[in-house]
């Protein structure tokens, strides 16, 4: 990533050229509209992108008898969808709004504080020197290479032994910080920190959290935006750690999805409605934060 | 008082004073405040990870050298006795083929099909954000689901694929039956979940690309190829290296899509699709109930990890384009942003 | 530009502080005080307890239920636990066991094939024994769930007595007789045996020009041939025997892989995949071994198809497939008022209205003599008289297959070369008899 300082210039040689980049921002340095097999091969992609989806919707209109006859038992979903969507809702074998409850405050926090615990970090290892900065950084990197299955009995003990089974503090706190968003955090701050205003706060007498604060978080805001929405979505889709430390009164909505597999036969449509169910509150994030996420990255490409 | 009176003079009695006094101890403590500031911002992240990352690792390191069984517990020091034991298991070698492949087989297609997606969608095109979401849908449904939803897709007999390929003539392909094809499959289902994420991550890096390089390549006659390969990929070199590391260690480690891949979960008869780290989780959790063994081979998954990581670390570093002035990665962060190093931007 | 507020050092101490202080104080905070695992094996009559069971698929257990034993029992308050799987239940029990006994029911359902854990760990588990509960059980069922030493440490719940289950309109349609006592008749009656059932299959599947085949799946056939030998991998004191000598098994292993695959008779599914599901819609097969809890599986699979039947007889007589029991584990805090609500929850009252609920067939002889069981009937099957069948099927069970702890990883040995020959079509039947012993061999059993 360049960290080539951009200052918009209204006079001289750049005037010209940065007019040009204000009016139609070109990552290929034009203002020129891409032709037509661009937006074929995008189409494709987004196509393919929601089939599996789509997929559900129609698996959950159906039935298991006729799936199992024609594996695309139609072409359009229908109403139908939506008795197996209430069919989900209000199943006894799980607390379907307790479980969407724990995903949303597991994911909102979690987010929350790998976003703020990574920039922390990453502002450090990114632009403060300290002694065995480098070696702490490798180690970090070194984390992420340790399997989650191989934690997964002494984390149970640990848990146990702090009662905290069967409640969602046992799910959060070992997601509170991400090796993944610390160097995220690093890597991005490196370059879209420059160096010119940290020493302009340091110079007005500002502390380092208070450099951190008015600096180092403005700037980290589109890589902020963009690990804080990749963070909820991943506590959102996690299933293997929740489904060991969690009961079916208390679970996350993967858990609970696993839960409508049946022992010796499952009905497909009612699986399949449910894991459309626990996606629905990821697509509506994704569309209101979609926007913000794509405006920052917009911005901090203005940036530098 | 008039205005006179309050213009910051130095030497008067109060005020100043009392400044003087609060320089002299914020300096002293901005002094400390700069030296213990950055233990105490990635103090959050170690303490973290001490408890339920290091821990776990030390320990599971433990229970390798022992005899230990799953719910019997402790039942001896054996040394490295599990480890030779499960150097000589066919099944760990079969594993650690079967996950190499599914492996390239997924990072190789993702980080390149990433940075082309990229590269289309950092063009001026029309409904941005509707495109640059639309790529991200497939991270968003859970790997569990995925495993569902293709399980209907790569069904031997009567899933969606085959049907489709017998009723346009053509022979069904064995998904679970024949080994590359199962190591496709699965390859398939990591590919729809990573590489939206992954076309995101280069998008942002290529944003950041200035826009006047791309102009004097223009103005310089350079066609769209050109400027992609002499301009695009080195500037995002260090995003790529990022890419390849935790696509390398998230690949080594896949779980959950070869675990769906079919009601058993535990590989197929043959250990075909069956990763190394499907492979431990049996060990340890499957009837054998051998956590010793499983330990060990968490382990010895750890080292492989490390070791593609730091091969892939150096291939990528030599791959891309070299600039003088950047160098490695490590080395031009050293030079850019480093508080001592006054004004040595770059 | 920053702005000119006054900032005291001290306030800005305690913010950089701050972050680490607030995760200290989160995890004390949120840290109940210990869960305390003291468990008292005696407790004051009165004491207001509750007591968990956790059970998993479908038991039969309502509410009301539950809610009956408070009736009784006015200190304690029962709350049951359902895992939807067998699977996820007993991964759950198995990493709670392993990590101590902690968050794990005061009564936890066990399927049978979990029984040589809880029998290998017979410490974790509480002793059951108990005059009052003495020939509830069929015989079989009891010594299942009893230890070496002879201590009872499961309360049986079902039990899964095989007979044929298979589509009459198939059958009537390919020239076979189709009214269920000539079926039974038709494959030996009492005298029914393994060779007669295949013989009747290569007839079927030749009179079928191939198109349907006679069984689902070779795994399940072979399951249930392995269901009735008294030793099958281990010896009575636990130590394995070599695959590599073991005659019985590998004459099995020949057997039906042969039949399957060479003779045709299976429709190569591997049981509880997804193509095995899609089958049942597909006429891909005609009959199969049949425990009750099958039936329901068949039923939801099959809608739609109206042709199934069941007849009362099973090549070598009888076979249990299945069946699960209660049990306590020890670390839990009420023991003895866990165990005297498991035998109650046990008693042939209780499972006769889980009966009527979940059609678990009851392994308490009192419950299965009770009309409500001997009279059932299963509409989906063409009215057939179940009560009657899996009694007669559950009398004809003479042999219940040895588990120790290694019974299921020398089992899958053998069940994979089998798929793998006869579902995936690899190799010839002597290569794939290798891999099962190779297999084996990497077991390490010595």
């Amino acid at each position: 990533m360049s960290s080539v300082p951009m200052t918009a210039q209204t006079a001289g040689k750049g005037a010209a050229r940065a007019a040009a980049r204000r009016r139609g921002h070109g990552g290929f340095g034009s203002n020129r509209r891409p032709k037509w097999l661009t937006y074929v091969i995008l189409a494709l992609v987004v196509v393919l992108s929601i089939a599996p989806l789509y997929y559900t919707l129609l698996l959950g209109s159906s039935d298991q008898q006729t799936i199992s006859k024609h594996v695309i038992p139609q072409w359009l979903p229908d109403a139908s969808i939506f008795d197996r969507f209430s069919d989900v809702i209000n199943t006894d074998s799980f607390n379907f709004t307790k479980a969407l409850t724990n995903s949303i405050i597991i994911s909102v926090v979690t987010a929350f504080s790998v976003v703020l615990f990574s920039t922390l970090a990453g502002f450090a290892f990114a632009k403060l020197r300290f002694k065995g900065r480098r070696g702490l950084l490798v180690f970090v990197i070194a984390t992420t290479a340790v399997p989650t299955q191989l934690g997964v009995i002494p984390l149970w003990i640990i848990v146990t032994d702090l009662g905290w089974q069967n409640k969602i503090q046992a799910v959060i706190i070992p997601a509170l910080v991400s090796a993944f968003g610390v160097f995220w955090m690093t890597q991005y701050l490196e370059s879209a920190l420059p160096y010119e205003l940290i020493e302009a706060a340091r110079v007005d007498g500002a502390s380092m959290i208070r450099t951190f604060w008015s600096v180092a978080l403005p700037a980290a805001r589109p890589a902020a935006a963009m690990l804080a929405l990749f963070t909820f979505i991943q506590q959102w889709t996690n299933f293997f750690w929740p489904s060991i430390v969690l009961s079916q009164d208390n679970a996350t909505l993967p858990v609970v999805v696993k839960l409508l597999q049946g022992s010796f036969h499952t009905d497909y449509s009612l699986v399949m409605a449910g894991v459309f169910l626990t996606t629905v509150p990821l697509i509506i994030v994704f569309i209101l934060a979609g926007r913000q996420l794509v405006a920052g990255i917009m911005q901090g490409a203005v940036k530098g | 008082m008039t205005a006179l009176t309050t213009a910051p003079t130095p030497p008067r009695v109060g005020p100043p004073e009392k400044r003087r006094r609060r320089v002299g101890f914020s300096q002293r403590l901005s002094r400390w405040d700069v030296k213990v500031s950055p233990y105490l911002y990635v103090s959050p992240f170690f303490i973290i990870f001490a408890i339920t990352g290091l821990f776990p690792l030390l320990y599971t390191g433990w229970v390798s050298m022992h005899k230990w069984t799953l719910i019997g517990g402790d039942a001896g020091y054996t040394g490295f006795d599990n480890f030779t034991a499960i150097f000589q298991q066919g099944e760990f070698w079969l594993s650690l083929r079967n996950t190499f492949m599914i492996f390239l087989l997924s990072s190789v297609p993702q980080v390149i099909i990433a940075i082309v997606l990229a590269a289309i969608l950092n063009q001026n095109i029309r409904a941005k954000t509707f495109w640059r979401m639309g790529v991200l849908i497939p991270y968003i449904v859970a790997p569990v689901a995925v495993g569902l939803i293709f399980g209907q897709l790569f069904a031997d007999q009567y899933g969606v694929i085959n049907t489709a390929l017998s009723a346009i003539g053509l022979p069904k392909i064995g998904w679970h039956s024949n080994t590359f094809a199962s190591w496709t499959a699965i390859a398939t289902m990591v590919n729809f979940r990573w590489i939206g994420y992954n076309t995101l991550i280069f998008l942002a890096a290529m944003q950041a690309v200035p826009a006047d390089l791309y102009e004097a390549a223009v103005i310089d006659g350079a066609g769209r190829m050109r400027q992609f390969f002499s301009i695009t990929l080195p500037q995002i070199r260090s995003t790529i290296i990022f890419v390849v590391i935790t696509s390398t260690i998230g690949g080594l480690q896949i779980f959950d899509e070869p675990r769906t891949f079919d009601t058993y979960g535990t590989g197929g008869p043959s250990h075909q699709w069956e990763t190394t780290t499907m492979y431990l989780w049996n060990l340890g959790w499957g009837p054998q109930q051998n956590l010793g063994r499983a330990a060990a081979v968490a382990w010895l998954l750890f080292v492989v990890i490390v070791i593609f990581a730091l091969i892939n670390y150096f291939v990528s570093s030599r791959i891309s384009t070299s600039d003088a002035r950047r160098g490695t990665s490590k080395q031009s962060r050293g030079r850019r942003g480093s508080t001592d190093r006054k004004g040595a931007t770059r | 530009m920053l702005t000119h507020r006054p900032s005291r050092p001290a306030r800005r101490l305690i913010a950089a502080g701050a972050s680490v202080a607030a995760l200290a104080l989160t995890l004390t905070a949120c840290s109940s005080g210990d869960s305390g695992s003291g468990s008292s094996k005696t407790q004051d009559a009165n004491e207001k307890i509750t007591l968990t069971v956790a059970t998993f698929n479908n038991f039969g257990y309502t509410d009301e239920l539950l809610a009956s034993y408070t009736k009784t029992h006015p200190n304690v308050t029962v709350k049951q636990e359902i895992a939807a799987t067998s699977d996820d239940a007993k991964a759950n029990f198995t990493t709670k066991l392993a990590a101590g006994g902690a968050g794990l029911a005061d009564v936890q359902a066990v399927d049978v094939d979990w029984m040589p854990t809880v029998l290998q760990y017979e410490d974790k588990f509480t002793d059951l024994s108990d005059d009052a509960v003495k020939d509830r059980w069929l015989d079989w069922k009891t010594k299942q769930a009893t230890a070496p030493d002879g201590k009872l440490l499961g309360y049986g719940t079902d039990i899964g007595p095989e007979a044929i289950c298979y589509r009459a309109d198939l059958f009537k349609k390919y020239g076979l007789p189709s009214e269920p006592d000539k079926v039974a008749e038709l494959l030996g009656g009492k005298d029914a045996s393994w060779d007669k059932y295949f013989q009747v299959g290569e007839d079927f599947v030749k009179k079928s020009g191939g198109k349907v085949a006679w069984y689902d799946s070779p795994d399940g056939t072979y399951q249930a041939m392995v269901g009735q030998l008294a030793n099958p991998y281990e010896n009575s004191d636990g130590t394995p025997k070599d695959l590599a000598t073991n005659a019985d098994i590998k004459a099995l292993f020949e057997k039906v892989a042969t039949e399957s695959k060479d003779k045709g008779l299976s429709a190569h599914h591997q049981e509880w995949q997804t193509d095995w599901t899609a089958s049942f819609q597909k006429n891909a097969f005609a009959t199969m071994a049949c425990p009750p809890w099958m039936t329901a599986s068949i039923e939801s699979n099959s809608g739609g198809v109206k042709g199934w039947n069941i007849a009362n007889v099973f090549p070598g007589g009888g076979g249990n497939w299945g069946g699960s029991f209660l049990v306590v584990p020890a670390a839990g805090k009420h023991t003895a008022a866990a165990k005297e609500f498991a035998a109650w929850l046990t008693a042939p009252e209780q499972q006769l209205s889980a009966y009527k609920q979940a059609n678990n067939y009851p392994s308490q002889v009192e419950a299965e003599k009770d009309p409500a069981v001997a009279d059932s009937k299963n509409d989906f099957f063409n009215n057939a008289p179940v009560g009657q069948i899996f009694a007669d099927r559950a009398a004809a069970v003479t042999v219940t297959p040895f588990k120790g702890p290694n019974y299921f990883t020398i089992n899958k040995a053998v069940t994979d070369a089998l798929v793998a020959y006869d579902v995936q079509g690899k190799g010839t039947v002597e290569s794939n008899w290798n891999a099962a012993v190779d297999a084996y061999k990497a077991l390490g059993l010595g």
